[in-house]
């Protein structure tokens, strides 16, 4: 290593939805490209495999400073993560996160949904967030919240049957998310309230 | 979809998401199962399969292959191959947080071992004590769906 | 003295093509070679020491061989090989990849049935069955090999065209309460997530609701 390059410093995590982020403030080297590489180390490695480090090739001699750890991150384990700067044969110290990261922490936000009436069906359309995610989803008529219901859906990419609905009937929908990796779930959507198809005169 | 399942061995109730596992080992299976040249021994499986265990044997059986992975075959799978090194990363650790899980059920006698699982832990260390220890471990890895099938 | 024999280009892409675990072997001939090019097959159980023979499929000009029946216990793993004969020259035995019938199967959509009322229409679901020997063998449905099949079933409102997705693990659904005199279109797909594995979607099966009484 290179007592002229300075480690990376303010190396931290942004961890969203299962989505994981490495990210580190610039080396500053006047009129040169400063590049960065960056490894990690999963409890495994440090309990059982002499404490080694593993490359994220992905983000080898990196301009940015930001590396999608995702894929790695894959075990819900205590992960150590490293990055360095490099500049030509010249490399720094490593700058290692402090603390461990655990996938567990990561934060959780209400999925996005859309709350449809289709005559006397009630549909709710869901983003899709990834094949770690299914949602629970709520729903009932309203002013009957005692009589909550609730489907699991474990794909969202594409429109859901959710119920049939009384004719005129007003009917209330939230869903949050759930990562059964991490056996944790997002706070709720709001409430979306739509209206069945009127007169269905079959039902009087 | 997620594949987090709850397991039932016995008294034991675990929850473990197989499906990252799975997907981690699918996408190097074909790489790890061509270092391995030798066909006519398995791990695993000689003499007998795993499905000829007793459900009552299961959880014991489980818990042992588990630590058998971690302690044993995973530190000796490193290859000259990035992305293969990562993804036996992922199940490694995968396994390791599964071992922790399957250790508690262990600690609360919910996880015993009859002397069927005894005799049959010790053929899969037998067998893998009969291979230097780098094919031994590159065969163990490469049956890798051989265990996921059978817990599935 | 030494017997003289030249060699003969090795078969390419030796595979296994698997459907509802009817496991056939695939492959191409050597590079350059047309017609004439003889075959043989053998497969070998992994774990177990040795090679066996397929004797249907020893000196064929086709480039498959069915190994259903040597590779139907899915509770195993396998490996076949194929050699390349042409004119007195011969090839080297060229492998498979280690063929999983569990997990390296690919599984048909389901079969759907539709009927209707005038403002419902009932869904059935039928998985398919796992390739057997002979008709007279007792059939196993993939619902047996896979307990966690589920069915993803699509239903089409032919006038609006609006498609609504239903997840279910039994094998019937109806909708109730549709528009009278509407066409539907049904189409199913099998999910199981483990192994991970999704049948396609099957073709639309279309059935209009009855007229309003």
């Amino acid at each position: 290593e290179d007592a002229l390059l300075p480690a990376p410093q303010n190396i931290s995590i942004l961890s969203t939805n299962m989505k994981h982020f490495l990210t580190w403030t610039p080396v500053i080297v006047q009129g040169e490209t400063v590049r960065y590489s960056v490894e990690f180390q999963g409890e495994y490695e440090r309990v059982y495999a002499n404490e080694s480090w593993l490359p994220i090739s992905e983000c080898s001699l990196l301009t940015a400073t930001l590396c999608d750890i995702t894929e790695d991150i894959s075990a819900t384990v205590a992960y150590n993560l490293r990055v360095r700067a490099e500049l030509g044969a010249s490399r720094s110290p490593w700058g290692t996160l402090k603390g461990f990261f655990n996938r567990i922490t990561t934060s959780l936000t209400p999925p996005v949904m859309k709350v449809i009436a289709d005559g006397y069906h009630l549909l709710v359309e869901l983003e899709d967030m990834g094949p770690a995610f299914q949602f629970r989803v709520l729903y009932w008529k309203k002013g009957q919240e005692r009589r909550m219901q609730q489907q699991v859906v474990k794909e969202a990419s594409s429109v859901v049957h959710l119920d049939t609905m009384e004719a005129g009937g007003d009917y209330c929908v939230k869903a949050q998310t759930y990562v059964e990796a991490i056996n944790r779930s997002s706070s709720f959507s709001h409430t979306q309230c739509v209206r069945a198809q009127g007169d269905r005169s079959m039902w009087l | 979809t997620a594949g987090n399942k709850i397991f039932h061995f016995g008294a034991c109730r675990v929850s473990m998401s197989m499906t990252e596992i799975r997907t981690g080992f699918t996408a190097i299976k074909a790489n790890i199962q061509a270092r391995d040249p030798i066909r006519t021994l398995s791990i695993l499986s000689y003499p007998h399969s795993l499905h000829k265990v007793k459900s009552s044997d299961r959880c014991c059986i489980t818990h042992h292959l588990f630590d058998f992975y971690v302690d044993k075959v995973f530190k000796h799978c490193k290859t000259e191959d990035s992305f293969v090194n990562r993804k036996v990363s992922s199940i490694a650790n995968s396994f390791l947080s599964m071992k922790r899980k399957l250790g508690q059920c262990h600690e609360q006698n919910q996880c015993m071992c009859g002397q069927e699982s005894a005799e049959k832990f010790q053929q899969i260390l037998a067998n893998y004590e009969g291979l230097n220890v780098t094919s031994a471990a590159m065969k163990s890895l490469g049956e890798l769906d051989i265990l996921l099938d059978w817990m599935e | 003295s030494g017997e003289l024999y030249c060699s003969l280009l090795n078969p390419r892409n030796v595979h296994f093509e698997s459907v509802n675990m009817k496991n056939v072997l695939h492959w191409s001939a050597p590079e350059g070679t047309g017609n004439g090019v003889l075959y043989k097959v053998k497969y070998s159980v992994y774990g177990v020491g040795k090679w066996i023979r397929k004797p249907e499929c020893r000196n064929i000009n086709s480039t498959w061989c069915d190994l259903s029946s040597e590779t139907s216990d899915y509770e195993e793993q396998y490996y076949a090989s194929v050699k390349a004969f042409l004119n007195g020259m011969f090839s080297d035995w060229v492998e498979t990849t280690r063929f999983n019938p569990l997990t390296d199967t690919k599984i048909d959509p389901p079969m759907v049935s539709v009927s209707s009322t005038d403002k419902s229409i009932s869904i059935t679901l039928t998985a398919p069955e796992k390739w057997k020997k002979s008709p007279e063998e007792e059939s196993i449905s993939l619902l047996q090999v896979y307990p966690g099949l589920q069915y993803n079933v699509s239903v089409l409102n032919k006038k609006t065209k609006k498609r609504w997705f239903f997840s279910i693990s039994n094998h019937t659904l109806v909708v109730p309460w549709l528009e009278p005199g509407t066409a539907y279109c049904v189409s199913a797909q099998i999910h199981v997530s483990a192994p991970l594995l999704d049948s396609d979607f099957s073709k639309d099966h279309c059935i209009a609701t009855l007229k309003d009484k």
